[in-house]
């Protein structure tokens, strides 16, 4: 209890000295816990909800109170944003419908509303045509298009209010992610990693949709809004000029990828955002080499802090110099304050792509944990906390293995212990619930040339299961932790058949919920990990299961739609690498389970239960 | 009946463009088994034609194996087995005529809205290798050719070398 009241405490006071500077309109339906109003449930990133008519001991009642169908067979991921105007909206992947569904009158379409986009921007989204969702501000929704538009749409109309670009398809620039409404800006990254691109974070206006700044992921300081007298690496000013050039081998930072495609975390109180940037181009580090040494390719793989006013970088902390192996390191960045040594520090939490579970300092950078939390992991023995540099293993080198040689075994895989699917943490434990993947891989770099809106990958990747640790489920591909972000510890675990890629959330009612790839919804006992209810939806599940409150009752909401990298990797199984080539899979496909198709299910309690 | 009837069309307009393609394929294959025997040659060359042995194979389905890997894995996923976000190439080589397959690789394919096969003519990679793929394709739909990453036949890699 005690500690709880001190975070209320602590919120409120927060709350006084944001209210002047952050968008006070997204701030204050965030503060409401009655509504879901951004896609992490808070500019934090904590997912976490504060109602609890939804319990541990009633859950068992929970029922499925409507179903929607988007007409979209594509991976559907992000979830619906509840404002409290009685509405849910909702999104879908390419053509990106967008829908107002009356939340009164079991999801009656109010409007809907379909962008005209060329289809030519589907076969340069690498890993299915997925969208993480939309953002709301003052009435306004935002979207960020496949093809590059993010547009305004009136919320009470569907209207289209403006439209701006921030791509080029053809260059091989799509858009997957959601956009985050900061002061009078809407903030938005882009994906394009495996056509190497070159990763950009832009602001827009609210009101007109014009161009704020632009920071890039790599290339001369300028361009990358780094000051290398004030700008922070390990705490410490970078010192060096323009090591987004100096750190690739000739003009390679040009199509150096850097893709910041995941979510956008804030601190109103910093008056930050934060984010991480992808894999640096082609993913045969062989050519990211400089005078045929391996080279560090800033800033791919980083976690950048900057001012949401003039996009300037306030700090940059780099995971993984020089990837070997694509840990593209987009994964969100939850902001928590916690206790450490008896300091209270703010913190910054990340379930990384690398199998690592983080810890920084939000104000400065500075790395203050990393441990594993996929046990498997193996490319990396440790982090070596003075320089934050991994330390890795060469056998698991794929640049000391060398070009068209196999690199077998290595863990996790490029799909990372952890992808997109945001995790949430829990004030109330001081907890990080994630999904999570527990698969491998061997991966063959080839040489490959660059072409203007081509795939730009040079390697060729295999997967299957991670070795099960005494206890674990056989051949499972997946499981629901929670981690101690401060211990950097595994405090639970409940394995899953296949991995786990949907948004986790967890509420004051004690309890966790996750989705599974077959489609299941799942309440978990958020001290124990202890299945309490489950429901079968129509098809596994990539979304976020997100919560709200409308008329005294408390909604729990959930896309399902298979797809995104997952539906591609695991719907014909994996091979078992304990058998013989061409023996039968023991490994399940998640094709034996479910198959397309995007459903908006809402959940509620029994009318007796409230 | 549908499906059927857009396929025809498009594969009228494509005819041309994969008689051109034929041409191309072929000379590439010469280059990759130019030092094999005559009679080995002209039949790992039939577009198709596969030798599996003891889950080993030829060298040209083994280039059929990476290309596929390279080129075609990211959406069709492992294995030639199919995904959620494309079909099955190895249930597609036991319905469709190399014509056809080819066709498809060169000109794109688009029957469903959202569900887009790009083009591949401008990759030289790929369709240098077009014959190759059908004939890894082809393995792996006889049943004859298991998951994974198969060993090039010992003999045929030594004559290749050779
Ligand atoms: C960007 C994703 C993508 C890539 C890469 C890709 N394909 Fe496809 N392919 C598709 C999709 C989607 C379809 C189904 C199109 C439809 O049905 O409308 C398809 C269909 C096909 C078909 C038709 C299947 C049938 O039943 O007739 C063939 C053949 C094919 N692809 C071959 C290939 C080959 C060979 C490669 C690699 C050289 C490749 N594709 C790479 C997405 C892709």
């Amino acid at each position: 209890m005690l500690p709880e009241t001190r975070l209320a405490i602590a919120t409120i006071g927060l709350l006084a000295i944001s209210m002047a500077q952050a968008n006070e309109n997204q701030l204050e339906l965030q503060q409401n816990p009655d509504l879901w109003a951004t896609q992490l449930g808070n500019y934090q990133g904590h997912r976490y909800s504060e109602l609890d008519q939804i319990t541990r001991e009633n859950v068992g009642q929970l029922q499925p109170q409507w179903q929607f169908s988007t007409g979209v067979l594509r991976g559907h991921e992000g979830g619906p944003l509840y404002v409290g105007d009685g509405r849910l909206y909702i999104h879908t992947p390419f053509p990106n419908k967008v829908f107002a569904l009356d939340l009164e009158d079991e999801g009656r379409i109010i409007w809907s509303y379909e962008p005209d986009q060329d289809f030519r921007v589907i076969p340069v989204m690498c890993c299915d045509t997925v969208n993480r969702g939309l953002a709301y501000s003052d009435g306004k929704l935002f979207l960020g298009q496949a093809d590059n538009t993010l547009i305004a749409l009136d919320a009470e109309t569907g209207e289209l209010l403006w439209d701006a670009s921030n791509g080029d398809h053809t260059i091989g620039e799509s858009n997957t992610m959601s956009p985050l409404v900061v002061h009078d800006k809407v903030i938005m990254g882009i994906s394009g990693g495996e056509f190497g691109i070159r990763g950009h974070m832009t602001a827009y206006n609210v009101e007109t949709g014009e161009r704020e700044w632009r920071g890039y992921s790599n290339g001369p300081d300028d361009d990358v809004l780094i000051d290398p007298e004030t700008t922070l690496m390990m705490g410490e000013p970078i010192g060096e000029s323009d090591l987004g050039l100096t750190t690739w081998p000739e003009g390679e930072w040009e199509r150096g990828g850097g893709a910041p495609w995941g979510w956008i975390t804030y601190d109103p109180e910093l008056d930050l955002i934060y984010y991480g940037t992808g894999n640096p181009g082609t993913w045969n580090p062989e050519q990211r080499t400089v005078d045929g040494e391996p080279a560090d390719n800033k800033w791919a793989i980083t976690v950048f802090a900057r001012d949401p006013n003039n996009g300037e970088v306030k700090w940059v902390y780099q995971k993984v110099p020089f990837d070997e192996w694509d840990y593209d390191g987009v994964n969100e960045n939850q902001l928590i304050d916690i206790e450490i040594d008896g300091e209270q520090r703010k913190g910054l939490a990340i379930i990384d792509r690398t199998g690592f579970g983080f810890l920084l300092d939000r104000e400065t950078g500075e790395l203050l944990v990393a441990e594993k939390y996929a046990p498997e992991t193996n490319w990396a023995s440790h982090y070596d906390m003075e320089t934050g540099r991994p330390v890795v293993n060469d056998e698991f080198s794929t640049f000391a293995q060398g070009v068209d040689v196999n690199t077998t075994d290595i863990c996790p895989t490029a799909m990372g212990a952890k992808n997109m699917q945001p995790s949430s943490y829990s004030p109330d434990t001081g907890l990080i619930y994630a999904g999570i993947n527990r698969i491998c891989m061997n991966y063959e770099p080839f040489e490959t040339n660059y072409v203007a809106g081509q795939p730009y990958v040079g390697a060729t990747l295999t997967m299957m299961p991670a070795p099960v640790e005494e206890g674990g489920m056989e051949g499972r591909m997946g499981s629901f932790i929670a981690w101690d972000p401060v211990k950097g510890e595994v405090v639970w675990e409940v394995d899953e058949r296949f991995a786990v890629w949907s948004g986790a959330l967890t509420t004051a009612g004690n309890l966790a919920f996750y989705g599974t790839l077959e489609g299941h919804i799942k309440a978990v006992d958020i001290e124990t990990g202890e299945e309490l209810w489950r429901f079968k939806t129509p098809s596994g599940i990539i979304g976020n299961i997100n919560t709200f409150r409308h008329n005294g009752k408390q909604y729990i909401g959930v896309l399902s739609g298979v797809g995104g990298w997952a539906g591609i990797g695991l719907a014909a199984g994996l091979e078992n690498p304990e058998e013989g080539l061409g023996a039968v899979s023991a490994f399940s496909g998640l094709d034996e389970y479910t198959k397309l198709g995007g459903i908006l299910t809402v959940f509620a309690l029994p009318d007796s239960d409230t | 009946m549908l499906n059927k009837k857009s396929r025809s069309k498009h594969i009228g307009i494509l005819s041309i463009a994969v008689l051109a393609l034929s041409i191309t394929t072929a000379s590439a294959d010469n280059q990759n088994v130019n030092n094999q025997a005559p009679s080995e040659q002209q039949a790992s060359q039939e577009p198709g034609s596969f030798i599996v042995k003891d889950g080993k194979v030829d060298p040209n389905t083994y280039q059929g194996y990476l290309t596929y890997t390279r080129h075609c894995q990211a959406c069709h996923g492992p294995d030639a087995l199919g995904s959620s976000f494309a079909p099955s190439l190895s249930k597609a080589a036991e319905r469709r005529s190399f014509a056809e397959i080819a066709s498809t690789i060169a000109g794109g394919l688009q029957i469903q809205p959202g569900r887009v096969m790009p083009s591949f003519a401008e990759d030289p990679s790929v369709i240098s290798n077009i014959g190759n793929i059908y004939s890894y394709l082809k393995a792996r739909a006889s049943g004859e050719l298991g998951r994974g990453r198969p060993k090039v036949i010992e003999e045929m890699l030594n004559e290749e070398e050779g």
